[in-house]
């Protein structure tokens, strides 16, 4: 039900792709259970068409681990097929440098609640924009709590003093349909973090659709074939599969 | 010729409950606004504020608010819009954000935004009618906007109504 009101909010303001987070914290102890999101079909009954476009509003899965030691996030670990997008979310600095440089995920989460106890560096952070891997600053903290605020600020201005404003994405964590903001908004708190005239408009159009191609690939061999179940079954089997690019262009969408 | 340059801005109040968006009164959003720029830019934003701001227009029936900044720190005040979260009027406090939908270097230009936009927000309102009576009417201000002429703001003034009996 707080979904129906959120994804009401986000297609009037007219974005046209929304991913819902799950954040997985585990704790020292116990292996981490993670979770099974629910499908899209059992959230909304018909998704709505967004406005200023004709097509309906593209609902996508998430997932954010929040990792504190190296064991908590499991590579290729099967129940990550569920979710559309992987991130996570590192609290030191050799995790920050692992998962920039090694580990399989789409996004690096910037933490807002504390001053973080690391600084960035050039080698992970250009490491990692080689590879694709953008890095996400979420604005609803800051809209929240003056506190907060004061962190979001300080830890988006260092991210921006490394990485240069290259693969930056802002999105707001909102869990009620009054924290989200519009996207002219959203470009202009990205001046506010430190961003650039382009590079702001980039982290909420270009950069977003790069991170959903990105986390398409993840589910091909190594972005070149990707294979799908076809409902026909006599001529297909002689067929080669059909190449990645096709489908993820069909399912582009401008944002 | 020298000339004092503005930047006028374009913004929805979105609210979760439309009922409340009729205690909306200029000097509320005024106010609000001022106090979002003190909180976020200090008194230097609240020096800037006090310049040439004003709000120009208000809708309460859809929302729609006109505001204008003075054009050369127009982007440092709007960037304290986000951090608003509600709207004090009449001693109730509405919780609510403000969208910005156009930018423009003069009402005018606002203006046929808002026309265009209003025609937008007519042709979504249209699938989503209850009865007989409401279609008609939302088909028939559709038409009055297609012609071109000057009857545009009163059709545009009559489709706002039927959107309090939707929601």
């Amino acid at each position: 039900m707080i979904y129906r009101g959120l994804l009401w909010m986000v297609e009037t303001i007219g974005f046209s792709t929304v991913a819902i987070n799950y954040v997985l914290e585990p704790t020292a102890k116990k292996k981490p259970e993670i979770p099974t999101p629910t499908p899209i079909s059992d959230l909304m009954d018909g998704l709505p068409i967004v406005q200023g476009r004709s097509r309906p509003i593209r609902v996508l899965n998430r997932l954010t681990v929040v990792m504190s030691d190296a064991s908590h996030f499991r590579l290729n670990a099967a129940e990550y097929r569920h979710f559309d997008l992987l991130a996570v979310q590192p609290t030191t600095e050799k995790l920050f440098h692992a998962a920039c440089l090694l580990y399989d995920v789409d996004i690096i989460c910037i933490s807002l609640t504390e001053k973080l106890p690391f600084f960035f560096k050039r080698a992970p952070v250009n490491g990692a924009v080689d590879r694709g891997v953008v890095f996400e600053v979420s604005y609803s903290a800051a809209i929240r709590d003056s506190t907060l605020r004061r962190y979001t600020f300080t830890n988006a201005f260092s991210l921006m003093d490394t990485c240069k404003g290259k693969n930056v994405i802002l999105s707001s964590a909102a869990e009620k349909a009054l924290e989200l903001r519009g996207p002219y908004d959203v470009t202009n708190l990205g001046l506010l973090f430190g961003l650039s005239n382009g590079d702001a408009k980039e982290a909420i159009s270009s950069t977003c659709r790069s991170v959903l191609l990105h986390a398409e690939t993840r589910k091909t061999a190594s972005g070149v074939i990707y294979t799908m179940k076809s409902s026909s079954e006599s001529s297909c089997q002689e067929r080669a599969p059909p190449e990645c690019e096709a489908p993820a262009a069909k399912r582009a969408k401008p944002t | 010729m020298v000339r004092w340059k503005s930047r006028y801005l374009l913004c929805e109040v979105n609210v979760v409950d439309r009922s409340r968006l009729l205690l909306l009164d200029d000097r509320a959003v005024a106010g609000a606004v001022k106090a979002a720029v003190a909180r976020i830019h200090g008194d230097y934003g609240a020096a800037l504020c006090s310049i040439r701001f004003c709000v120009k227009y208000l809708n309460a029936h859809t929302g729609i608010v006109l505001l204008r900044f003075p054009k050369s720190c127009y982007r440092i005040l709007w960037s304290a819009l986000p951090f608003i979260t509600s709207v004090e009027s009449r001693g109730q406090k509405i919780p609510c954000f403000l969208n910005c939908l156009h930018v423009g270097g003069t009402i005018r230009t606002c203006q046929k935004f808002l026309v265009r936009y209003n025609t937008q927000q007519l042709h979504r309102m249209l699938p989503k009618c209850k009865n007989e009576e409401e279609k008609q009417q939302i088909c028939k201000a559709i038409l009055n906007c297609t012609l071109t002429g000057k009857d545009k703001e009163e059709s545009e003034d009559e489709s706002e109504n039927e959107e309090d009996e939707e929601e």
